[in-house]
């Protein structure tokens, strides 16, 4: 079911509710899971924060997301994730011994 | 603006007779569209960057027709291309004619057969990799202005890319162009006389010399590019380190590995980890031992990409570093080219927030160099931010410049409140580029890396890095430019010019 089929209709009050804001650091805090805003303390003076409503603030956070997929796929047909290469080399199967040195003489 | 009405009408008339009206820009509000670049400057003193108007030609023959006009009637030309720069380059410093190139975006020929394409200079890349995808082929020239910035901007700056340890930087990737000197006359530039060759030993090496002029030589309009097979796969791991010194280590070790696929690596320093941590996503939940990061990326085939990234892996493993995961690595680099936007990333020393933007230098620095020219730059902000809260250290990177590791595009940004930036906060940054720029070439560095050196500041020292070669660029530009009419003011090559008034 959606917004528009009735059964969860759009409410004013509940859309500018977002879950209590957890701190995180003593400059940011979370609200929805993986959504940081800075802390409204710092945002007094010279920038005031904004209200957003949830659905906005989500769907921005989607967004971001699908741009990082086209970006992705625009410059690769797939990415290669690290934790894939980390078990290969992990794996007793596939250990390389004659890596060389790459140190160099100068650190 | 700095033309009278009535010259004004001159010009547009002449230029009527070669382009149709709606080419032929001067309104208000074409005019300041066209008058800065993301670089911030005293937003007071806009308009003393005004062009007198805007033309936008859609060929070769329109552009030399109307540089010959202007040549004619001494009247400055300003080439614009995507406008992103951050070194002034398309910003008219002496008003007359912005030649807009955006127009000028076709495909002109795709070559499958020897892997080129020829395109107007006025393409964006992105635009561009979007149609050679379809034929499985990448044009890889990446800057962080990669979604906006177009071919001609690229051959002006002689660009960077973010990915140029792979498969080279803008010089390297076009081949061939032409280009429209101030006399209007139309000149070929690549090796040789080919327009699709990749290498010739016949004559002087004119193709360099068109690039990164800053538009100071001509219009490039039409270029052909080099391609490459679309990579299959791509692996961005980022580590974090507890300590800046490990950190520096590893990137040399990853940069000296001599791993093919190889694309690049980079180092954050400490500053650069405590800014992520203000408002990003990825690094406000770091823990607080992470003070500085390493990031290496890699394109290929999948085969070929799997075996580099475990050599890369084993070295960072023996460096201490801590792996960051696969949505950070994963996202972080995806998101490269949005450094633009960090509106929200400036802090007066009490800790408001206020709306900064973004300002870096970008020297060239060897490895070697790198801990004493971060140590000197960080000193030198850090003076500016004792005196004012203009001006924010938002930390430093080095990014290789090439797949061996000798050099590294060495960034400071700075955030920049421009709404505060008068008259003497400007001054006190001019001295500070300018003391950054001693830095880079007291270290055997080169003042910039990718953007160009004509800032205010910087530019005064262009002459003690290049020399001789300094005097060889004013021959030429006096050669070239017998009327000074090419983007004027730019890289002090007024002085081409003993007798004339400016």
């Amino acid at each position: 079911m959606t917004a528009h089929d009735g059964a969860y209709p759009f409410r004013y009050v509940e859309q500018y509710t977002p879950p209590p804001a957890e701190p995180v650091t003593d400059v940011a805090r979370t609200t929805f899971e993986h959504l940081y805003e800075i802390d409204p303390r710092l945002m007094r003076t010279w920038v005031l924060q904004q209200e957003f409503p949830n659905w906005d603030s989500l769907r921005i956070m989607t967004s971001r997301h699908d741009h990082l997929d086209w970006m992705h796929r625009h410059f690769a047909t797939r990415v290669v994730d690290g934790s894939s290469v980390l078990a290969e080399l992990d794996s007793p199967d596939t250990a390389d011994p004659t890596t060389p040195d790459a140190s160099g003489g100068n650190q | 603006m700095t033309l009278s009405l009535d010259r004004l009408d001159q010009v547009v008339t002449a230029l009527g007779t070669v382009l149709a009206p709606e080419q032929i820009l001067t309104s208000k509000t074409d005019r300041y569209n066209r008058a800065r670049v993301p670089a911030p400057f005293p937003v007071h003193r806009w308009a003393e960057r005004l062009p007198d108007l805007a033309v936008l030609p859609t060929s070769t023959e329109q552009v030399a027709a109307v540089v010959r006009i202007a040549n004619d009637l001494r009247i400055p030309v300003v080439p614009r291309d995507g406008g992103t720069g951050l070194t002034d380059g398309a910003v008219p410093l002496r008003g007359g004619i912005v030649v807009d190139v955006k127009r000028m975006n076709q495909i002109h020929e795709l070559d499958l057969v020897n892997r080129t394409v020829t395109v107007g200079t006025g393409i964006n890349m992105l635009k561009l990799n979007e149609e050679l995808s379809r034929h499985g082929l990448i044009y890889p020239d990446d800057p962080a202005s990669y979604p906006c910035s177009l071919v001609g901007g690229r051959i002006g700056t002689s660009g960077w890319s973010l990915i140029g340890s792979r498969y080279g930087h803008t010089r390297d990737l076009v081949l061939s162009f032409d280009i429209v000197l101030p006399t209007g006359d139309i000149l070929h530039v690549g090796d040789g006389i080919g327009r699709k060759i990749t290498k010739s030993s016949s004559g002087y090496q004119l193709k360099h010399l068109f690039m990164g002029h800053q538009g100071t030589l001509g219009i490039a309009t039409r270029a052909t590019l080099k391609l490459f097979p679309k990579p299959e796969a791509e692996l961005s791991p980022f580590w974090a380190f507890d300590n800046y010194d490990d950190a520096y280590a590893c990137t040399g070790a990853l940069a000296r590995a001599g791993v093919a696929t190889f694309a690049g690596a980079v180092l954050f320093d400490e500053h650069k980890v405590a800014y992520l941590r203000r408002d990003d996503e990825a690094y406000i939940p770091q823990p607080s031992d992470v003070r500085a990061l390493v990031c290496a990326v890699l394109y290929g085939y999948e085969d070929e990409v799997r075996a580099g990234g475990k050599r890369l892996f084993r070295i960072a493993r023996e460096h201490g570093a801590r792996y960051l995961g696969d949505e950070i690595s994963a996202g972080d680099w995806a998101a490269r080219h949005d450094r633009y936007a960090t509106p929200l990333h400036g802090r007066t020393k009490q800790g408001q927030v206020v709306p900064m933007s973004w300002h870096c230098e970008d020297s060239a620095i060897n490895y070697s160099q790198l801990p004493r020219v971060t140590k000197a730059w960080h000193e030198i902000i850090a003076r500016l931010r004792r005196t004012t809260d203009v001006f924010d250290d938002w930390g430093m990177f080095a990014y290789t410049q090439g797949a061996t590791g000798a050099d590294y595009l060495t960034e400071i940004d700075v955030g920049i409140w421009e709404q505060q930036l008068d008259d003497a906060a400007w001054e006190l940054w001019v001295n500070a580029k300018r003391e950054i720029a001693a830095v880079a070439i007291a270290a055997g560095g080169s003042i910039s890396a990718c953007h160009g050196s004509c800032r205010e500041g910087e530019v005064d020292l262009v002459p003690d890095e290049l020399g001789r070669g300094f005097d060889v660029m004013l021959d030429i530009k006096r050669t070239l430019d017998p009327n000074n009419i090419m983007n004027p003011g730019k890289y002090l090559l007024d002085r081409a010019y003993p007798g004339s008034a400016r």
